[in-house]
Formats: C-alpha cells, structure tokens, sequence
C-alpha cells in the first residue's frame, strides 16, 4: 500500500514536474519571447496624482511605461506612431551585431579559408580521362541567360548587401566615415534598386530548371560517396546531390530573402516596427545562406573544376566530363556528342540536351 | 579649378560638343551618301513601303514571334525605361531645365522612376545576355557592342547609386561616366538611337517600290 501511494507521489510528481517543464517550454517558444518583447506594459500613471510615492509630478512610472512601449495621445495616430521610445528595437540591434552579423561573418570567412585550402592543397579538378574532342549540348539559351541574370544578381546584391551589413565594422578602419558614408549610400540605392529584379528572376529559375532536380534514390548514394570526395565514383543524372540542394536551397532562402526584402521596401504594408525588424534579420540571414553556398557554387563552376563552366557559357560540355561527374546523363546522351562544337552551340542553344527525334535509334 | 568645377565646367561642354556635332555630322554624312537613280518601273509606292518598314520591324512580324519575343520585349523594356529615365527622372529635369532649355516639365514620381529603373536595367542585361551566350550573337558582336553596353550600363549604374543626392562624389562620377558616353556616342553603333527610322526607311523604300514588303 505505501509502495502504490509512493509511486502514485512519484508519478503525480513527475506528471507535475513535466507540465510545468511543458508551460516553461510553450512560454520561453512563444514569438513574443522569441521577438524579445517585454514581459509587462503599464499605464501611462496620471503624475497629477497627490498619492504617488514620491507626490505629484513624479515622472519614473511615466517614462517606465514609455520604456514600455506603452502608446501615448498623439496629434498623428498611426502605425507604430504613437510608441515614444521601442524597447524591442535594441533587442533587435543586439541580435543583429551578436548572431547576424558575427556569426555570418565567420561562416562566410570559414568557407572561402576552407576553399582557398582545398585549392592550395589539391589544386584545379581536371579531367581525367583528358578533353576528347566530343561535346554534348547541354543547356538551352533561356537557361543560361536565366542562370546568368540570377548569378549576376546575386553578385551585385551581395556586394551592396555585405556593405550595408558588415561594412560599418569593416570598412569604416579602412576608407573612414565620409568615404564610408559615400559607399553605403550607393550600396543601398543600388541594393533597393536591383532587389526586386531577383524576384522574377528566381521565379524564372524556377520553371526553367525545376525539371532534372528533384532528388532521386541515386542521390542518396552520391551523398555518401561525398560526390566521390570519400572514394568510389559517385553517378548522378544531369543534377547531382550537391547541385539539387543548391537549387532548392537558393530558391527557399530566396523566397525568404525576397519575401522580407519586399516588406523592408514597402514598410507601409506591414504590421509594424517589430515585423520588420524580424524581416530584417530573416533577411539577412537566408542572405547569407544564399552567399555561402554560392561561394561554393561559383569555385566549382570557375577555377575548381576543369570544364565545368563552359556549359553555362556555350550550352555544351567535353563528353569526358560529361561521363565523370554526370555518367547517367551522359550515357542518356552519348549519341548527341560531336566533333562540331558550332553545331553544338546552335543545338543547345535552341533545345538543350533534349534529343532530336529518332535519335540513338 | 576643383575637380567638381571642372566635370561641370570644361569637360561637361566639352561631351556636349562632341555628342551634338558628332551627332550631327553622322546624320549628315548619311543623307549625302544619297543612292544612284532607280531606272526601274516602280510596282508599288516607296514612301508605303518606308512607312510599312518602320512599322513593321517595330513589332513582331513575319510569323516569327516565338524568335522575336525576347529581344522584342527586352528591347522596349530598356528603351522605353531609357528614355523616360533620361527625360522624366526629377534630377534629370533640373538639370535640363537649368542647363540647357529654360522651360521645365513636369518629372516623373518616385514609384515610376523605380518602374522605369527596373525595366531598363532588367532589359538592358537580357539583352546584353543573349549577346553573350547565343552563339550567333556571339559572332556577330564586336567590341563597340561591348564597350557601347558597358558604357550604358555604367552611365545608369552610376545615376541610380547616385539617386539619393546626399554626396557630390557620386553625382560626379556619375557624370563622368554620361560624358564618356556621350564622346563615344557619334563614333559607335550607339548612333542607332537616330539612325534606326533612317536605315528603316532606306531599306522600307527600296523594297517597297519593288513591291516587297521587308
């Protein structure tokens, strides 16, 4: 009898223990909490009140509710207009130095050291077998230019973006204030200026090369053979593991960098102040998970692999290539190869690497 | 003289002078190249034929839409965003209207200065683009297509950066680049901005009196 009291003790207090780690939990995840908001807001007091603590005229509780965020008589009562002072704004600031703005840094820096080793180390990825001659055509026009306009994009809105961001830390000890001041104010002209171009410019990303890169069973394989980093020849058909996650990675976090860019643009159509803030660091962030992997992207598409780039810039690659890094693409497409590179330019220009009718037959 | 003082001075007067009797004497050497007398019985009307040219390669035609398209809507795109940027952006009717003719017009506002921005610069790089990666464009280009597109592109780069007006730098660099331009301008292909309706017109007439419709 006292064994079953002691257990249902131990079990009402364990079922106890575990609601109030439960409510701690649901209370410390609630986006209030994860926004930073302050835990109270109080009544801005009547300070003509002869029964304050300190008598009439006293002013602390007053400016507490103000520190509060706790909304005044204003003559223009508007959005977020009648907040005096907005507690959440230094939150904000704090995570965006702390966790954005630190952190992206050494991401970003890590990658590039951690590249820029591999290539000391292990130099160019050639071709093993050799060029041979043959090419395959590979990609449309309408897919190098798409790719081209996003890449370009990219580019432009990274640089003017780092310099928003990173750039009164960094370059402020090198070009001083005033020159700092000339580039932040280009940066953010030509920021706002061509961010809204990458948005049709991923949604034609999106349908020109959706197809090919959803991920298979074979990708599975790929990834732990490390795309044939870890040994062993890893297949893959015209998109591998690493390019298909770049393609979906690029159009998630451009989805969120586009999404927030839009509301930091026209701020009238938001909620508020706290929802941009949060905009702001959610765009910063994907930003940056765009930027990293596209460092990636662009070694392996220019100076890290042998023959990589020339399929976004003539439409055809070297069937060796072809056979190394994409062999099941390249056995689809073996009977498309050919000695007349011309002739293979117009071909993928006009149909990529869809073959003409009749053949292989 | 302060560098500011001499873009705005000297150099400014100076693009201006080669841009205008450059222009000129292009558009001049052109008309008096004339064109031996055509003996022939005319079929149909010249001047029917110079207009139908005109019209015509201002749209698609032909049947090949699905070819033309891109370059069709790209090519309006940069054009029309072009031009609206360069007659009707307000910085650019002040300056106008206190350097060269003395009689405002009305500027653009905000929302459409960004609309005709965007347009232009998404234009320019398609077009700019199929340059580059279609292999029959590609032979066909040489290096006035590149240094003409460059010089655009840097000459609207420059006055976006420049759009918030709060440094002198940025408005004189972006000065610099429009006065390169407009030195390069009569000496490159850039010269199609006037000539477009000549070449048409030439090639309409012709063909018309044939009774062919280009």
């Amino acid at each position: 009898m006292a064994e079953n009291s002691t257990t249902g003790f131990s079990k009402t207090l364990l079922t106890g223990v575990m609601v109030i780690l439960a409510l701690l939990v649901l209370f410390g995840l609630q986006p209030s909490a994860l926004a930073g908001e302050l835990p109270t807001r109080q009544k801005v007091p009547d300070i003509t009140d002869t029964s304050r603590p300190y008598g009439p005229g006293d002013l602390s509780d007053m400016w507490r509710g103000i520190r509060m965020g706790e909304p005044s008589s204003v003559t223009r009562p508007g959005k977020d207009g009648d907040v005096l002072i907005q507690s959440e704004g230094g939150q904000w600031q704090a995570r965006r130095g702390a966790l954005i703005i630190k952190y992206g840094s050494m991401v970003l820096i890590a990658i590039i050291a951690v590249i820029a080793l591999y290539f000391m180390l292990f130099g160019r990825i050639r071709i093993k077998g050799g060029r041979s001659g043959l090419v395959i055509p590979r990609f449309t026009l309408i897919q190098r230019v798409v790719h081209w306009s996003v890449a370009l994009l990219i580019v432009m809105l990274s640089l003017s973006g780092l310099i928003l961001l990173v750039g009164r830390d960094s370059l402020i000890p090198v070009m001083g204030r005033e020159g700092f001041s000339i580039v932040a104010s280009a940066a953010m002209e030509g920021h706002n200026l061509f961010g809204p171009l990458l948005i049709p410019a991923l949604i034609a990303m999106f349908v020109t090369f959706v197809r090919g890169n959803g991920y298979r069973l074979i990708d599975i394989k790929w990834l732990f053979k490390g795309g044939g980093f870890l040994g062993g020849h890893a297949s893959s058909y015209k998109y591998n593991f690493g390019e298909k996650t770049w393609f979906w990675w690029a159009m998630v976090l451009g989805l969120v960098v586009c999404a927030s860019g839009v509301a930091m643009l026209f701020p009238e159509i938001t909620p508020g102040r706290r929802f941009l803030q949060f905009a702001n660091l959610a765009h910063a962030a994907a930003a940056i998970g765009i930027i990293a992997f596209a460092i990636g992207h662009i070694y392996l598409g220019t100076i890290g692999m042998e023959g990589a780039l020339e399929g976004m810039t003539k439409g055809t690659v070297d069937k060796n290539w072809a056979k190394e890094h994409h062999d099941l693409w390249h056995d689809e497409h073996v009977q498309a190869a050919t000695t007349d590179t011309a002739g293979a330019e117009v071909a993928a220009a006009a149909h990529g690497d869809v073959l003409p009718e009749g053949a292989g037959e | 003289m302060t560098m500011q003082q001499f873009i705005e001075g000297p150099l400014w007067t100076f693009a201006a002078t080669v841009f205008l009797v450059g222009v000129a004497w292009r558009i001049v050497a052109i008309m008096m190249i004339g064109k031996p007398k055509d003996l022939t019985v005319a079929k149909s009307s010249s001047m029917a034929g110079a207009a139908k040219s005109i019209a015509l390669h201002s749209v698609p035609h032909g049947g090949n839409l699905s070819r033309t398209i891109y370059h069709v809507i790209s090519g309006y795109a940069f054009h029309l965003g072009l031009f609206a940027l360069l007659f009707l952006a307000a910085p650019h009717v002040t300056f106008i209207s206190e350097r060269i003719v003395t009689v405002p017009w009305p500027a653009m506002p905000r929302w459409a200065f960004i609309i005709a921005a965007e347009a232009a610069f998404a234009g320019l790089i398609l077009l700019y683009l199929r340059r580059l990666t279609d292999p029959i464009m590609r032979q066909l280009s040489d290096w006035d297509d590149h240094v003409g597109t460059w010089l655009t592109f840097l000459a609207m780069l420059t006055g976006c950066l420049a759009l918030q007006e709060s440094h002198i730098g940025l408005r004189l660099f972006h000065m610099v680049t429009v006065q390169v331009w407009m030195i390069y301008f009569p000496f490159s292909r850039l010269m199609h901005a006037f000539t477009f309706a000549m070449a048409r017109k030439h090639t309409g007439a012709t063909y018309g009196r044939r009774g062919f419709t280009p």
